[in-house]
């Protein structure tokens, strides 16, 4: 089906398959559409109907809250067209840049599912063909056939390659979460969409590294990370990392975070450090507090031509933003981020 | 003029934020920039977020959704932002504050914002009000490219291309919008583009030729809206770059 979409800057024309979500037919198109989450719950995305008809695939979206019903107004990652569209943007709307990961939709197999914490699973994605993406970048992920996709950023880089790996925290209400909690999937097949996400990060970069991560938003983080290794990128730049827990009961990557060059702490936000953490983990450091917190306190002085990633629950990343704002003064282009929501 | 009261002075923290309802139902955020009142728009231009939840430092404004960011004293966009702050001038009397009036859509929009009074004045004189229904066409393919035009309200659209092979180019709906640049422009007599009313709006139309000549009379105002120009068309017609 053909959709017809107006930007403030021009217009595009794109094909949707049968109950492909707009946002999806778009992206997969080349065109730059606006979109944060991608999963229906932050608004962004946002279109204006100017004709045709379009299926809401999830009436009871929490992004439905930034979209008015009675202006035709619709998420186009929730949303399939039932015949020909014309839609309207109110953004200005670009083409991808030459050489960016263009997202697909590919079919995988799960492997290796294994628990990493108490409440986390980590697990490998084996992929039908070759994917690309970005460090930093994240995929769409439901088990086959099961409509409503929930985002995950890959922890791992590779050009080239099949494998992607996840980890996912139990949630209560997590469609995915709680399948993938249910019973052992190894083996089980996915459909996924991607790689999505603007947090992310490449060598020509050139700057200091700055990650503050809380809970799961270590995912991405850790994708950076090998990015950067794989480059030496530590050998001519200074990088810190700060991950967010609860208390040692909810860590996990530890070792793999000792094994960087970088300047990693952990920070235990309802627990005293054990003396234990420091003894078992000489490399990283240990705090005591609210990962945003930390993250200020140790970085005080240390702005200097930095880079920040943020990850992880909305209110972490929130108080995260707010100290590089107001006290790092880092420029908005220096702070991507990333809503675990 | 009935005066409209907008707060009081104390309302507003130090370097901080408020947002007020005027009679009549106006909405706006009143920020306090080290003891200087500058009102605007409540809700960001992006995505309908109170402004009053954004993040403040007393003179820099970021909207906490996005990070789309303002100078609060002229409304011009930093950063990501991609659109200006509408601003409300306000008159303080004593220990209150009160809507001044409305600002120009010459003095909200991105190319003529915040330039001196003498020379928005001078632009504004050389300017003509004109509204038009919906449906009317402003210019088409071909025509000469004598004026530009600033939006004050409605919307326009753009079609590039001719007869049967027509595509939408973008269009505008923001007050103090231009268009039309051509006009200001050396090498582009006529229009490339045909422009047409989709509701029925109000436009200033102003003379290229005149318009270069008040910015003629103060280069540095007048190289500051060529930058501004420049930036424009980038936007309008280059890709996302690195954004």
């Amino acid at each position: 089906m053909r959709v017809q979409l107006n930007a403030r800057n021009r217009g595009y024309a794109f094909e949707a398959k049968a109950g492909e979500h707009v946002l999806y037919a778009g992206l997969r198109a080349g065109i730059d559409l606006p979109y944060e989450c991608a999963t229906g719950t932050c608004g962004t995305c946002k279109a204006k109907l100017v004709s045709g008809r379009v299926r809401d695939g999830w009436p009871g979206a929490p992004g439905k809250k930034f979209v008015k019903p009675q202006a035709n107004e619709f998420l186009m990652c929730q949303c399939a067209a039932e015949g020909p569209l014309t839609l309207e943007v109110s953004k200005f709307v670009y083409e991808m840049e030459p050489g960016a990961c263009v997202p697909q939709t590919c079919a995988g197999t799960v492997r290796n599912p294994r628990p990493l914490t108490h409440d986390v699973i980590g697990f490998a994605l084996e992929l039908e063909r070759p994917r690309d993406f970005d460090a930093g970048q994240f995929m769409l992920l439901a088990p086959a056939g099961v409509s409503g996709y929930r985002g995950y950023s890959m922890c791992n880089f590779a050009r080239g390659g099949r494998r992607l790996e996840f980890v996912v925290k139990r949630k209560p209400d997590g469609g995915f979460s709680q399948w993938l909690f249910g019973a052992n999937r190894d083996g089980a097949r996915l459909d996924s969409f991607g790689p999505l996400g603007k947090a992310t990060f490449d060598p020509a970069l050139g700057k200091n590294l700055l990650c503050i991560a809380g809970g799961s938003g270590i995912a991405g983080m850790m994708s950076i990370l090998a990015r950067a290794a794989a480059a030496h990128y530590f050998d001519r730049h200074k990088g810190w990392l700060f991950f967010g827990i609860r208390s040692m009961r909810d860590a996990f990557f530890l070792k793999e975070l000792s094994a960087y060059a970088a300047e990693i702490t952990v920070a235990l936000s309802e627990q005293d450090v054990p003396e234990a953490a420091k003894r078992d983990w000489p490399t990283l450091r240990f705090e005591q507090g609210l990962v945003h917190d930390v993250a200020r306190r140790s970085m005080a002085g240390r702005y200097r031509d930095v880079r920040a990633y943020v990850a992880g629950p909305p209110p972490a990343v929130d108080a995260a933003i707010r100290v590089l704002l107001l006290e790092a003064k880092l420029t908005t282009d220096n702070i991507r981020y990333d809503k675990y929501s | 003029m009935s005066k409209h009261l907008v707060c009081r002075v104390a309302d507003v923290p130090e370097n901080g934020l408020k947002e007020c309802e005027v009679e009549g139902g106006l909405k706006l955020v009143v920020a306090n920039a080290g003891g200087e009142f500058y009102g605007f728009q409540s809700q960001c231009p992006h995505q309908d977020v109170p402004l009053c939840e954004g993040l403040f430092d007393g003179s820099t404004l970021t909207c906490h959704m996005h990070l789309w960011q303002w100078d609060v004293r002229t409304g011009a966009p930093l950063g990501l932002a991609e659109a200006p702050l509408e601003r409300y001038p306000l008159v303080r009397e004593g220990d209150a504050l009160y809507l001044g009036g409305e600002a120009t859509a010459l003095d909200v929009g991105e190319l003529f914002n915040g330039l001196p009074p003498r020379l928005l004045e001078k632009l504004g004189g050389s300017a003509k009000r004109e509204g038009h229904p919906a449906g009317a066409v402003l210019y088409r393919p071909g025509d000469p490219a004598e004026d530009f035009f600033v939006l004050d309200s409605g919307r326009v659209e753009f079609l590039v291309g001719r007869g049967e092979r027509t595509a939408p180019g973008g269009f505008m709906l923001k007050k103090g919008e231009v268009f039309g640049w051509a006009a200001l422009l050396d090498g582009y007599p006529a229009r490339i583009a045909s422009a047409r009313c989709l509701e029925a709006s109000s436009l200033l139309r102003i003379n290229g030729k005149s318009a270069l000549r008040v910015l003629e009379s103060d280069p540095a105002a007048g190289f500051a809206v060529m930058r501004r120009l420049a930036g424009l068309i980038a936007r309008y017609l280059a890709s996302s770059g690195a954004r």
